[in-house]
C-alpha cells in the first residue's frame, strides 16, 4: 500500500506549485493593474525622454488650508513669468461650499492671466515628456487614506533610475514620490494633467486640434497681443490650420491691420477654398478696404451654396457690400 | 429674495452681451471654423443659459456674483456646459481632509482600545 502514497505526494507537491504559481500570477498582475501604466514604462520608455529631470526655478508657495488649487495654479504661472501669488487667485477659482477648486476654472482662471492651459492627455509618458521638455506639470490626485482626498499639485522633475517623482505639493517643497505610489494616487482623477505656457509656446505633446482649442479658450479673455501671439504660434506650426488662420486674421481687423489680414485670408482662402468662414470673411476684409468687386464676386461664390451653416452672415455681409457699392456710386473698383 | 432677482436678471443680460462678442462686425469668428464646435442659433442660447446656469451654481456656492461671472466668461462654451451639468460632482482639489482623516482614526482607536 505504499505505491499510491508517493504519487499522491507529488501530486500534491504539484497542486501546491501550481497553486503558488497562480498566485503569484494573480499577484503580479494585480500589481500591474494597480499601476499599469508605471509598469507600462518599463518595457516603453517614452522616446527621446531623458530618465532623469528637473525643471529648474519653479517657485514654491506653502499652501493654506484647502487651497491646494491656488497654490498649485501660482506655483505654474509664477514659473511662466506672472507675477502672481496664490492670494488673489483664492478668488479666482476656489468654491467656498466645495472647499475646493473645480478642473475646469483652474483651466479658465489660467486664461485670465495672459496663459494658454492645455490639458495632457492621460499618459505617464507624456507627463514626463512635458517635464523633460521644462513644463512643469500640475496634476490632480486623490491622496486620501481613508476617504476620497483630492489635491493640487505640481510635478517638477522626475528620476527614474531611483524611481522618484519630484513635486511641489501643500507644504512640502520637494515632495519625493515614488512612480507606483505617484500613479495610485494620480490614477483616480482619470490621470488629470494640465501646463500652462505663454502664448508663443507649443507644450511638447500637444496635438493640432488640442491646442487650437486651448488657444481658443484664451480667445475668450485675453489681450489682442496675447491672441495674436497665441494664433500667429499656431498657425506658424500647424499651416493647414482653419481656425488658427481665421483667428489671426480676426486679430489683425480688430486692430485694424487689413492688409495683413488680408494677406492671412488670401493664404487660407488658398489651402481652403470651400470654407464660407474664410470667403465671407476675406469679402468683408476686401470691402472695408474698398475693393468691392473682388468682395462681391467672393460673397456671391459663397452665397450660392445654400447648405452651409452660415448663410444668415453671409447675406448680411453681402447686404453691406452692395450698400457700400450704392453709396460709393456706380463704378466698383 | 428681490434683490437676489435683480441681480440673476442682470447676469443673464451681461451673458448674453459677452457671448456675442466672438469678432468684429461682418466677421465669423475663429470657434467657428474649429472642427466639432460650428454653433446654430439653437446651441448658442442654450450655452448662453448654461453660463447663466453656471454662474449663478458658482453664486449658490459661495463664490461672489461678479467673480462668478467672470471665472465663467473665461471658459469655453463646451466647458461651461460640462460644468454646469456636474459641479457639484466634479473633485474639487483641496487637501483639507487630513483633520477628518485624524479625527476618525482617533475615535476608531478610542472604540476599540477603551470601550471593549
Amino acid at each position: 500500500m505504499t505505491g499510491p502514497q508517493p504519487c499522491f505526494e507529488a501530486r500534491l507537491a504539484r497542486a501546491c506549485r501550481l497553486l503558488l504559481a497562480a498566485a503569484i500570477v494573480v499577484v503580479a498582475s494585480g500589481c500591474a493593474q494597480m499601476v499599469p501604466q508605471t509598469v507600462a514604462l518599463r518595457t516603453g520608455w517614452p522616446a527621446g525622454v531623458p530618465q532623469s529631470h528637473q525643471v529648474d526655478g519653479v517657485p514654491f508657495f506653502p499652501q493654506d488650508e484647502y487651497q491646494c488649487g491656488p497654490a498649485a495654479l501660482a506655483t505654474v504661472l509664477a514659473f511662466t513669468g506672472v507675477p502672481v501669488t496664490p492670494e488673489p487667485l483664492v478668488s479666482q477659482v476656489y468654491v467656498p461650499a466645495r472647499r475646493g477648486s473645480l478642473q475646469l476654472e483652474m483651466l479658465a482662471a489660467a486664461r485670465r492671466h495672459g496663459r494658454v492651459s492645455y490639458v495632457l492627455a492621460p499618459r505617464y509618458g507624456d507627463l514626463l515628456r512635458e517635464v523633460a521638455a521644462g513644463n512643469p506639470v500640475l496634476v490632480l490626485q486623490d491622496v486620501g487614506a481613508l476617504a476620497q482626498q483630492w489635491h493640487y499639485a505640481v510635478v517638477n522633475g522626475f528620476d527614474y533610475p531611483s524611481g522618484t517623482v519630484y513635486l511641489r505639493s501643500g507644504t512640502v517643497a520637494k515632495l519625493e514620490m515614488p512612480f507606483t505610489a505617484f500613479e495610485r494616487s494620480w490614477m483616480k482623477s482619470g490621470y488629470w494633467a494640465m501646463v500652462v505656457t505663454p502664448p508663443d509656446r507649443i507644450p511638447a505633446t500637444a496635438t493640432e486640434d488640442a491646442w487650437v482649442n486651448a488657444v481658443l479658450g484664451l480667445a475668450r479673455v485675453g489681450t489682442q497681443e496675447q491672441v495674436t501671439t497665441a494664433f500667429a504660434t499656431a498657425l506658424e506650426r500647424w499651416p493647414e490650420n482653419l481656425a488658427a488662420a481665421v483667428g489671426l486674421a480676426n486679430q489683425f481687423h480688430a486692430r485694424g491691420s487689413l492688409a495683413r489680414a488680408t494677406e492671412v485670408l488670401r493664404e487660407a482662402r488658398r489651402r481652403h477654398p470651400g470654407s464660407a468662414i474664410v470667403a465671407n470673411n476675406l469679402a468683408q476684409v476686401l470691402s472695408e478696404q474698398g475693393q468691392q468687386r473682388e468682395a462681391l464676386t467672393l460673397i456671391e461664390q459663397a452665397a450660392s451654396d445654400p447648405s452651409n451653416p452660415f448663410a444668415s452672415e453671409i447675406r448680411s455681409t453681402r447686404e453691406a457690400i452692395v450698400e457700400r457699392i450704392k453709396r460709393g456710386g456706380a463704378t466698383p473698383r | 429674495m428681490n434683490l437676489k432677482k435683480v441681480t440673476c436678471r442682470g447676469l443673464v443680460v451681461s451673458m448674453l452681451a459677452l457671448s456675442f462678442q466672438t469678432a468684429g462686425a461682418g466677421m465669423i469668428g475663429a470657434d467657428q471654423a474649429a472642427p466639432g464646435t460650428a454653433q446654430t442659433d439653437r446651441a448658442m442660447v442654450l450655452e448662453t443659459l448654461a453660463r447663466a446656469d453656471t454662474s449663478s451654481q458658482l453664486q449658490a456656492m459661495g463664490v461672489d456674483p461678479r467673480q462668478a461671472r467672470d471665472r465663467v466668461a473665461a471658459m469655453s462654451d463646451q466647458e461651461v456646459t460640462q460644468l454646469a451639468a456636474d459641479i457639484r460632482q466634479a473633485p474639487a482639489g483641496a487637501d483639507g481632509g487630513t483633520v477628518l482623516a485624524v479625527l476618525v482614526i482617533a475615535a476608531a482607536i478610542w472604540y476599540f482600545a477603551f470601550r471593549r
